[in-house]
């Protein structure tokens, strides 16, 4: 057996376990003790195998499952998001990365705005768990800082933290779900949430107004402070002097919560 | 000089792994524990919780990295940038040495995160001789493969399990972490004799045993880690030891984990059959201290 019938033994076994009975388990499984048919061996892999992933994905879908009615009909729209996109990584972590454009896409929860806001939401919290640590900021700039130096100064928002739109409060849900209570209706009303790792390490989220949320996405996204405040002025329809005035308001709030994480003049 | 010494290899004592359920337990309390191995991937991250309690744990324990997903068997390149974060991971924990399993994980990109049998081929040995050397060369730390349980055996196999993987080690010169649950549990689905390959196993390349809980479903054993020991795998157990003499130990709990003070109660046994087996001989005085 040479590198290339290695690799095709082993193309045979990963495609038979991902795919249903094949007619080749025969020609490359031992039938040997405890008579079991090769066929049958294989199938211990198969079924650990959708067993295994459809657990990971749930596990990192609790409000995505809540969305679509419960757990058969997830497992269900599992089923088909791993026969799409099966694990390709070693990283477990990234096995559901692209349930959120699956079910953007999909022909029954698309037009679900709560499963597709849903997913986003649970993707969110993947991402922060283990995005890369951060220094705390220094408090101390805010004050020390000339006020013109603001304008053009670049923030950077902390690794693990996401901004998720959303047509509803499921934000909430997923707190109920976590906490194993009782998960009642979302509020419907368009909610803008920010999800983050804390300094403990513990996974926060909170619903913020509509300007600061902008203004998060714009500073995310690489604009100076300065035009940052503009353009999230104009899209809140505000004077941008009157806008400012929250601004600092909401900088003391967010360097509390640590989602500043690094200022650059 | 014997691999081990040339090695440097330590006799940890007995250990547990380092789950989820126990984090807060172990962090905040510290109890006496002898050693913690870790699942090496759940600690690649560059940031969050995990990488913080690394942190605390081994800043407490003595640490060692057990892998699922290197995949040394597979037919697809093997993955730098995984060798790099193992590599940072047994360095930040200073890992006595780090392991993972005689197996394929996947195909043509494909995980399947499982540990796939390899054929056991002359062709597919200088296949894995070669990959352990490029590992050992990457990582800079003694590394050790695991027999993995197996639910199927490969037609065009040429060579037993033991034979295979005592070859290996001798020629990629690496170490071997001998499972004798796993040996037991592939013994059984395969209907070969445990005993022989534990005897088959080259004594000085052991640096470490699992022992761990099993699940009978009839018409094969799987290797779940959610049991208590069974005896015929003790009996295995008492083989290896009495062979190879003092050899770190871990238990194996990774479903249906018990409460802190069973998993202890489980290892504790282990250190009983482990005192036991060698007559006295045990290189560890029996009390699990911290490491200070």
């Amino acid at each position: 057996m040479g590198d290339g019938e290695l690799a095709q033994l082993q193309r045979f076994v990963v495609e038979a376990i991902r795919g249903g009975p094949s007619t080749e388990e025969a020609l490359h499984v031992r039938e040997s003790a405890r008579g079991m048919t090769p066929a049958s061996r294989v199938e211990v892999y198969r079924e650990q195998f959708r067993l295994r992933h459809l657990k990971n994905v749930a596990d990192d879908y609790p409000t995505l499952a809540w969305a679509v009615g419960g757990a058969d009909a997830f497992s269900a729209l599992a089923d088909e998001y791993l026969a799409a996109h099966p694990p390709c990584t070693w990283d477990l972590q990234r096995l559901g990365a692209e349930m959120p454009r699956f079910v953007s896409t999909h022909a029954r929860w698309a037009k679900d705005p709560s499963a597709r806001d849903a997913a986003c939401l649970d993707w969110a919290f993947m991402e922060i768990f283990d995005a890369p640590d951060a220094p705390p900021f220094d408090m101390s700039l805010l004050a020390s800082t000339p006020e013109d130096r603001w304008t053009s100064a670049r923030i950077d928002l902390l690794p693990a933290l996401r901004l998720v739109a959303m047509k509803s409060s499921l934000h909430e849900v997923r707190d109920a779900l976590k906490q194993g209570a009782p998960a009642g209706r979302p509020t419907a009303a368009e909610t803008r949430v920010v999800v983050w790792r804390d300094p403990a390490c513990f996974p926060r989220s909170i619903a913020v107004q509509p300007g600061a949320f902008d203004l998060l996405v714009r500073l995310r996204d690489g604009d100076p402070l300065g035009p940052a405040c503009e353009g999230a002025a104009r899209a809140m329809g505000e004077d941008v002097s009157r806008f400012g005035e929250h601004v600092g308001t909401w900088f003391q709030e967010w360097t509390v919560r640590g989602w500043i994480a690094r200022v650059r003049f | 000089m014997g691999w081990r010494q040339q090695h440097a290899i330590p006799d940890l004592g007995v250990g547990v792994g380092f789950r989820t359920p126990h984090v807060t337990h172990v962090l905040s309390q510290r109890p006496p524990m002898d050693w913690f191995e870790i699942i090496s991937e759940n600690y690649f991250a560059e940031g969050g919780i995990q990488r913080a309690n690394l942190e605390r744990l081994a800043g407490a324990y003595k640490v060692v990295p057990h892998g699922v997903s290197l995949s040394i068997g597979g037919s697809d390149p093997l993955d730098h940038a995984y060798l790099a974060r193992l590599r940072d991971l047994v360095r930040r924990v200073d890992a006595p040495w780090c392991s993972d399993h005689l197996c394929f994980t996947g195909w043509g990109g494909v995980d399947v995160h499982d540990l796939l049998p390899m054929p056991m081929t002359r062709e597919s040995l200088a296949h894995v001789v070669e990959r352990v050397k490029r590992v050992q060369g990457a990582i800079e730390r003694p590394f050790a493969l695991e027999n993995a349980s197996s639910y199927l055996e490969w037609r065009g196999s040429t060579m037993t399990e033991h034979e295979f993987l005592a070859e290996v080690a001798e020629r990629a010169d690496c170490g071997i972490l001998l499972d004798v649950n796993n040996v037991f549990v592939s013994a059984y689905n395969h209907g070969f004799d445990a005993r022989a390959y534990v005897d088959a196993m080259p004594a000085d390349r052991v640096v470490q045993i699992h022992v761990a809980g099993h699940t009978d479903k009839g018409a094969y054993l799987l290797d779940t880690h959610s049991a208590p020991v069974r005896g015929e795998v003790w009996d295995l157990y008492r083989r290896a030891l009495r062979r190879i003499g003092p050899t770190s130990t871990l238990v194996e709990w990774d479903e249906d984990i018990p409460a802190w003070d069973v998993l202890v109660s489980e290892a504790r046994r282990t250190r009983e059959v482990r005192d036991e087996s060698l007559g006295g001989v045990s290189t560890k005085d029996g009390r699990w201290a911290t490491v200070s």
